[in-house]
């Protein structure tokens, strides 16, 4: 059928902007862009190995995202509106638990492209980028500095939160695809990085951020004093840690926490996290502040570090009141009331208030860490790439994964000698355009929550706290999704259910194949379908087009066959025989 | 010998009705002459059938005929029983005011007779409003009123008004899609609880039929008897019948109208 522009540009607009592939709020937010809605219905349905295999083609990571990703997408569940968020991130690790098996890992690798690419970082982000890179037929070295992979999933993520077995058991795909992976080798001490960027095609820096800030208070030097980012990863490792019984945090983020509970697993006696922060300006979240708590853990928000007291050693801190962290314009400018003076005693004070990439591997060469392209990641130097926490802004594990992952199609585009900017506008989180409204009778249904090991049983070691959500947890919990998704007319239409998945697809042959008349000769001309239209499209204008065409195609007649009888009663209609035209009369009339 | 009232509005009954039942058109021609001297009436397609099937250009022939008809009586208003006349004429007559005669009755009152005649009627109607007209308040009113004066009881199906569904025979899918229509008007008639429904459109009350329930035009019950649950309801009137009704149609007007 030929087209004219006119009916050809009313259909690209609903090819356009019809909403029904649009992705659910969950997968829109996630940086991953996980299939959340697709493996929650398959947990519900029972079939697990389908949907620990939809998870594991947008990450190699279910089992360390089920257990500490931050789940950007639970904020944006439209359940959230209706009671309580659903339980995405504890589905996922089930998911894991239930059906992930390594003979059923997707091993393939493009065929070798005979170019090499060197990752600094054994961290998510690095990790993620390599395993991308090695399927695209590159060889792929990772060098890490520390004598175990995992970046800050080990070294900063506590074991009682992400047990070391899982990250190990996760990267292993790495040496399966042929990733080689060198542990113990510091860039800038053991290898110069001038030399990976000559040996290499191209280089990915994602050496994550692992310096620990301190503050310049007084008594900073004094024995006692420690950084957080070390002291985790000194508890990671199986070091000696010197610390004593009575521990000041500072901070109030995540690590705050993890240092916190950390100590606490070593054998701290009593522990007070102190932040500027107070309520919920607090950054860590609110479930690490809570299982925090649960564990003993004082806190003691909107206080600022004056002094460590002590003469060698630790045996107190001073705090002023902090009565504004941020000013006005958000920037961060805390004010304090220097009178409002609170001591604590303390032996041990560690320092949780952020960290930074140690860059002096790179301080001879034109890489700026933080300068690189938004977009492609790129440097200065086109063959260096920088991802993750390094880059400068702290990332969450999911999002350092997405870097990772944005850094593999830079660099295999770059050594394709391909444009690096093409079509890369929803890659990470965007904004879901769906307008779904939630059904006034949708059954309130509580989350579930995951068990945890008793409190008493968490002193003194490292074992996992959560337990796994078991079968009927996990189905509970799966049903509660609401399956958002705009499928409005289809719902709502015999007729579009019967012929298309969505208007947008259904216009699209139009232009792409052409389609059954009987498909535009089967609307009823309702109008139903733009009463539940989001964006109100005019379906039954659409089909009316058609018809107009089809009919201008076959000597002005329908080309359905039903209707040829309509042509009689037509000529009938119109005929003398059945037709009158009578003028009012004044004739009295009997019946009123 | 016509009478010389001059024609100020004329009443277009349309096919479906026609084809459906003759004895109420009469009856209503004889209503809005006795309430609105200077009506006169026209039976003709208004060619929407052609339109609905994508045939405009024959579609302007059809309808440049009736607009003849119209000019030729010097009718400034049209009164329609049929919302899909409604529809077209609203857009293709500009030079005449076209009114549905269910908005119209609230104006003008009910025929005689007929106001509280079926309050202890047994029977519920379902109302399936007409999804042509599905924005057009003033009808859904009409239509309510009308019921609420004869004093039947009444059942709204949780799609209705403005946000009705249709029957099944909208844009000619019966004659080319028998088993979609025949589904879709299943899907409506299982809206309503009760086995009675009232429509205001002869085609949508044969979709009530084929969808399993006891359906009468609203003219049944303005016109006809009371109807109780003892009641014989009507059923399809096949092709042939239809026609002949058509052609008893024309010559009650002709007659009323002599």
């Amino acid at each position: 059928m030929q087209l004219t522009e006119k009916v050809l540009n009313e259909m690209n607009e609903v090819i356009d902007d019809c909403l029904a592939d649009e992705p659910p709020y969950c997968q829109a937010r996630c940086p991953l862009d996980i299939d959340v809605q697709g493996y929650i219905t398959l947990i519900r349905d029972g079939k697990y190995k389908e949907a620990i295999r939809l998870i594991r083609e947008k990450t190699i990571f279910p089992g360390v995202l089920g257990r500490v990703c931050a789940h950007p997408c639970e904020e944006e569940c439209k359940r959230g509106e209706l009671e309580e968020a659903l339980s995405i991130k504890n589905l996922k690790r089930f998911a894991a638990d239930m059906a992930d098996d390594p003979a059923d890992w997707d091993l393939s690798r493009k065929a070798e492209t005979g170019k090499k690419v060197a990752v600094i970082g054994a961290g998510p982000s690095g990790a993620v980028a390599a395993y991308h890179l090695q399927k695209e037929g590159h060889q792929v070295s990772i060098y890490e500095k520390l004598p175990e992979v995992g970046g800050m999933l080990r070294f900063g993520i506590p074991a009682y939160r992400l047990p070391h077995d899982i990250i190990d058991y996760e990267y292993s795909i790495l040496d399966k695809l042929g990733v080689e992976t060198h542990l113990n080798t510091e860039v800038g001490k053991d290898i110069e990085f001038a030399q990976l960027k000559e040996d290499f095609d191209a280089v990915y820096v994602a050496a994550g951020a692992h310096k620990g800030i301190m503050i310049p208070i007084d008594g900073a030097d004094l024995d006692g004093v420690l950084i957080g980012a070390d002291f985790l990863r000194d508890a990671a490792l199986g070091n000696e840690v010197e610390m004593g019984k009575k521990i000041v945090v500072i901070g109030g983020g995540n690590v705050a926490m993890d240092v916190a509970r950390t100590a606490w697993r070593l054998g701290a006696e009593e522990i007070n996290v102190a932040c500027l922060e107070s309520g919920n300006q607090i950054p860590a979240h609110s479930w690490e502040i809570e299982d925090a708590e649960e564990e003993g853990i004082i806190m003691n928000p909107g206080w600022g570090p004056k002094e460590i007291m002590g003469e060698d050693k630790v045996e107190g801190i001073s705090f002023k009141k902090c009565e504004q962290v941020f000013d006005n314009e958000g920037n961060f400018n805390p004010a304090y009331c220097e009178e409002t003076i609170r001591e604590l005693e303390a032996d041990t004070v560690i320092f949780a208030i952020g960290q930074r990439a140690e860059d002096s591997f790179v301080e001879a060469e034109d890489v700026e860490l933080n300068e690189t392209d938004e977009i492609t990641l790129q440097s200065e130097t086109e063959n260096v790439f920088v991802g993750g926490d390094c880059k400068g802004t702290p990332l969450l594990a999911v999002e350092a994964m997405s870097h990772g992952r944005k850094a593999a199609i830079s660099i295999d585009r770059y050594l394709k000698d391909e444009d690096l900017f093409e079509n890369r506008e929803n890659e990470g989180a965007y904004e879901s355009k769906l307008e779904k409204e939630i059904d006034p009778e949708e059954p309130v249904r509580r989350r579930v929550d995951m068990r945890m090991i008793d409190v008493e049983e968490r002193k003194n070691n490292f074992d996992e706290v959560e337990l796994g959500f078991n079968i009927a947890e996990a189905k509970g919990e799966a049903l509660r999704c609401l399956e958002c998704e705009c499928k409005e007319c289809i719902k709502d239409c015999l007729m579009l259910e019967k012929y298309c998945d969505s208007p947008k697809a259904l216009f699209q042959e139009v232009k792409d194949v052409g389609i059954d008349p009987l498909v535009y000769y089967s609307c009823n001309m309702c109008s139903q379908c733009t009463l539940v239209c989001p964006k109100e499209f005019e379906l039954k204008d659409r089909f009316m087009d058609l018809r107009k065409l089809a009919v201008k195609e076959n000597n002005g007649e329908s080309p359905i066959k039903g209707h040829k009888a309509i042509k009689w009663h037509q000529r009938l209609g119109f005929s003398k025989f059945f037709t009158t035209s009578q003028p009012a009369s004044d004739k009295e009339e009997d019946s009123k | 010998m016509k009478a010389k009232t001059k024609t100020k509005r004329v009443f277009i009954p349309g096919c479906s009705l026609s084809s459906y039942n003759p004895e109420l058109v009469e009856k209503t021609i004889k209503y809005l002459k006795n309430k609105l001297p200077g009506t006169g009436a026209i039976l003709k397609c208004c060619g929407k059938p052609t339109k609905a099937l994508g045939q405009y250009d024959e579609f302007k022939e059809r309808y440049a005929g009736l607009q003849k008809e119209i000019d030729a009586l010097g009718a400034d208003e049209i009164i329609v029983a049929c919302q899909s006349c409604y529809l077209t004429m609203s857009a293709s007559s500009p030079e005449q005011n076209v009114r549905s005669l269910w908005a119209l009755m609230p104006e003008i009152g009910m025929p005689e007779g007929t106001v509280g005649k079926a309050k202890d009627s047994d029977i519920t109607f379902g109302v399936h409003d007409s999804c042509s007209t599905r924005d057009r308040d003033d009808i859904h009113e009409g239509i309510r009123w009308i019921i609420e004066q004869l004093g039947y009881n009444t059942e709204e199906p949780p799609h209705t008004k403005g946000d009705t569904r249709c029957c099944g025979f909208g844009g000619m899918v019966v004659p080319a899609n028998p088993d979609l229509a025949q589904q879709i008007m299943e899907k409506r008639t299982d809206e309503f609880e009760t086995d009675y429904l009232v429509t205001y459109c002869a085609a949508c009350r044969a979709s009530m039929y084929k969808g399993g329930k006891k359906a009468v035009h609203i003219l049944d019950l303005i016109f006809g008897d009371v109807w109780t649950s003892e009641s014989d309801f009507p059923d399809l009137e096949g092709s042939v019948a239809s026609w002949v009704n058509r052609y008893k149609t024309k010559k009650k007007i002709q007659e009323v109208l002599s």
